[in-house]
């Protein structure tokens, strides 16, 4: 039971166990899920949220220090080109699907398309690449492409009344949680308490999405280098402190997603319509075109590919950036309010799963990763 | 001064829409009364085929017998394009014998009508989302069910607390209850939406999107109708569930609605003018 429940938690499992319940549920006792997923869904979305977004920038700040994946920045500058590349295609070919239809009101979803899900892309990348260069390539991807979605998504959140002047508040929850790393150099949980805390409301009240409080307090928790690649088992590395936000937050974290996708993953399966398909061939296709093209473009402006990726690799890896899922219905949750354009593109972003079919499909036809057989299709 | 709202229940005795005495199909069941409210409801026409304009004309000859003063729009009042030429191919050539009768049309948006929609005068939205009418002793509630936000909302809670009139209808694109095939219920909206008008008082709602006709039994008071088939169709789709009142999915339709005092008379017409539903429902008041 315990080997299970680990081997859930450390493959990121919950939140897709929370979305089938939620739609199990959602389509059978249908009144009674809405009503629960109500009540909880300020306190998961809004404040469990942060605590996820602050573990996944976690990794990110440790990933960029002396030593990390993304130390030097330089390392990271084509990722981050495919990830401006993928947003910009997926939200071009969202656009345009929608576009050709007749739905016009989903043209508001397009910051939706941005979404990659992390977890879903370290476990299908790392079943076909293994760890290493690819994996790494693809996590920053898949990062890159989520941070520019979250400043998409960011001023978009429904909060009535905004008054711009609490943003000040981020001023004394940085300040604080500066002042409280020099006092207390490995304790994080003042900074949590008191700068989160602080930094929550001044982006509530502000009209920012809340869900983000913790991302200018991270920088400030206690951490050292890391990579990327190891997220799925931060006990393979040796820097791991019992004190460090990513080590006391893994279980909790898992716990949230898991509501998370309880929470959010309930829709009506009859629900689906234009703004499923837009989010669907966003994500299949107009993401990874755009991937392909901009890195193309990079590697001809003379930025290099990591060594051990090669272009055959880049198709596998702009195909892995597919699947939306959490992401997808998190930023889903973010832009629009309840209703039936909201349900229509949480199918697509759930659908976009899909996509794990499509990218072990190609690999194994290009022969990429563990499909590769020695001495054929070899680079 | 804040005025305790008056609570009204609605009566499903006398919703009698099987227990009547058959009639000539084309035969007119309204009182047709001089100084009842009169109105028709459709939803999901506007598609500027055939279909669409041969419900238009049987609104227009069933206008001469019963002279309704507005329409009602569900919502996908226009599908495909929508440039200018199409409001014309789509709404005001099927329409123009009711329009130059001086019929009013009140539209809520669907997920097919372009938002801009309620800009185009002949729709009666003033550039509105959601917006508020009143005829009578009835006030109209018309909302924008792509999506709920908590401004919506708050309007339609204080917008139902605050209505003086006695009978209150809502009416917008999503059903929440529905056994149509394809769509059905709206539950997600339903979770939002029923508690204020049940505390509020709504006597009847109508809604569109499942292109059927349906009329469900009444919920927690409240008498719901789908009516979606204005000019599309999915025939054969109603799956009748225990919550059916009465259905017509075999082809397009419309609604002709009277209110005289405390009663709603409404009788539901084809395309080929046949009569495919019929009923009262009286509403009682109570503190």
């Amino acid at each position: 039971m315990t080997r299970a429940l680990r081997f859930v938690a450390d493959h990121y499992l919950l939140a897709p166990i929370g979305a089938i319940v939620a739609i199990g549920w959602a389509n059978t006792f249908g009144a009674s899920y809405f009503r629960v997923a109500d009540m909880l869904a300020f306190a998961v979305n809004d404040v469990g949220m942060a605590f996820v977004l602050g573990f996944i920038a976690q990794e990110v700040v440790e990933a960029a220090l002396p030593g990390g994946t993304l130390h030097p920045w330089r390392r990271a500058a084509l990722p981050v080109i495919g990830a401006v590349g993928g947003v910009l295609g997926a939200v071009a070919t969202y656009d345009a699907y929608i576009f050709s239809g007749d739905s016009r009101n989903l043209l508001q979803g397009w910051p939706v398309v941005s979404a990659v899900d992390i977890a879903f892309c370290y476990f299908t990348g790392a079943a076909i690449f293994g760890r290493g260069a690819r994996l790494t390539f693809l996590l920053l991807l898949a990062i890159a492409s989520d941070a520019i979605g979250l400043v998409l998504i960011a001023c978009r959140y429904p909060v009535p009344d905004a008054r711009a002047a609490a943003a000040l508040l981020i001023v004394p929850a940085i300040w604080s949680a500066a002042q409280l790393r020099r006092i207390r150099r490995q304790s994080m949980w003042a900074q949590l308490v008191v700068s989160g805390t602080l930094s929550w409301f001044a982006l509530y009240w502000s009209g920012v999405h809340p869900a983000l409080a913790l991302l200018p307090i991270v920088p400030w928790l206690p951490h050292s280098a890391r990579h990327l690649d190891t997220m799925g088992d931060p006990d393979r590395v040796r820097h791991v402190s019992p004190s460090h936000f990513e080590h006391v937050f893994r279980y909790p974290v898992q716990c949230l997603l898991f509501l998370f996708g309880l929470v959010n993953a309930g829709v009506l399966l009859k629900g689906f319509g234009d703004g499923t398909w837009g989010a669907l061939t966003a994500s299949l296709v107009g993401r990874p075109a755009g991937i392909l093209l901009t890195v193309g473009m990079g590697v001809a402006a003379g930025f290099q590919l990591p060594r051990g990726v090669y272009q055959r690799d880049v198709v596998v890896i702009a195909l892995a950036t597919a699947p939306a899922f959490t992401f997808g219905v998190f930023f889903a949750t973010a832009v629009l309010p309840v209703g039936p354009l909201l349900t229509e593109l949480k199918i697509g972003a759930m659908a976009t799963a899909a996509g794990a079919l499509l990218v072990c499909g190609t690999a194994r036809l290009l022969r990429v990763g563990r499909f590769a057989r020695t001495g054929i299709g070899r680079h | 001064m804040t005025r305790a709202p008056v609570r009204v229940f609605v009566a499903a005795a006398l919703v009698v829409g099987g227990l009547l005495p058959p009639l000539a199909a084309q035969e007119l069941t309204l009182p047709n009364l001089t100084d009842s409210v009169k109105f028709a409801a459709m939803g999901d026409n506007g598609t500027g085929d055939r279909p669409e304009y041969d419900t238009a004309n049987q609104m227009a000859a069933w206008h001469d017998r019963f002279p309704f003063d507005f329409v009602i729009m569900l919502g996908d009042n226009m599908y495909g394009s929508q440039k200018p030429a199409d409001f014309v191919q789509k709404f005001e050539r099927p329409y123009r014998p009711l329009l130059e009768t001086g019929v009013r049309f009140y539209a809520s948006l669907g997920n097919h009508d372009n938002p801009g929609n309620n800009a185009y005068k002949p729709f009666n939205m003033n550039g509105q989302r959601y917006y508020t009418y009143a005829k009578k002793n009835v006030r109209f509630f018309v909302l924008d069910s792509n999506y709920l936000d908590p401004e919506q909302v708050g309007w339609i809670t204080t917008g139902l607390r605050d209505a003086s009139e006695p009978w209150k209808i809502v009416y917008f694109h999503h059903p929440l209850y529905s056994d149509g095939g394809r769509h059905g219920s709206t539950v997600d909206l339903r979770v939002r939406l029923e508690p204020i008008f049940v505390k509020y008082g709504v006597n009847v709602v109508y809604s569109g999107h499942d292109h059927i006709y349906e009329r469900l039994k009444p919920q927690k008071g409240i008498l719901y109708f789908v009516s979606g088939a204005g000019g599309e169709l999915r025939k054969g789709d109603i799956e009748p569930s225990a919550q059916m009142a009465a259905g017509f999915d075999q082809d397009r339709s419309f609604m002709l609605n009277e209110i005289a005092g405390d009663e709603l008379h409404f009788q539901v017409i084809s395309r080929t003018g046949q009569t495919v539903d019929r009923g009262t429902m009286r509403r009682e008041h109570g503190e």
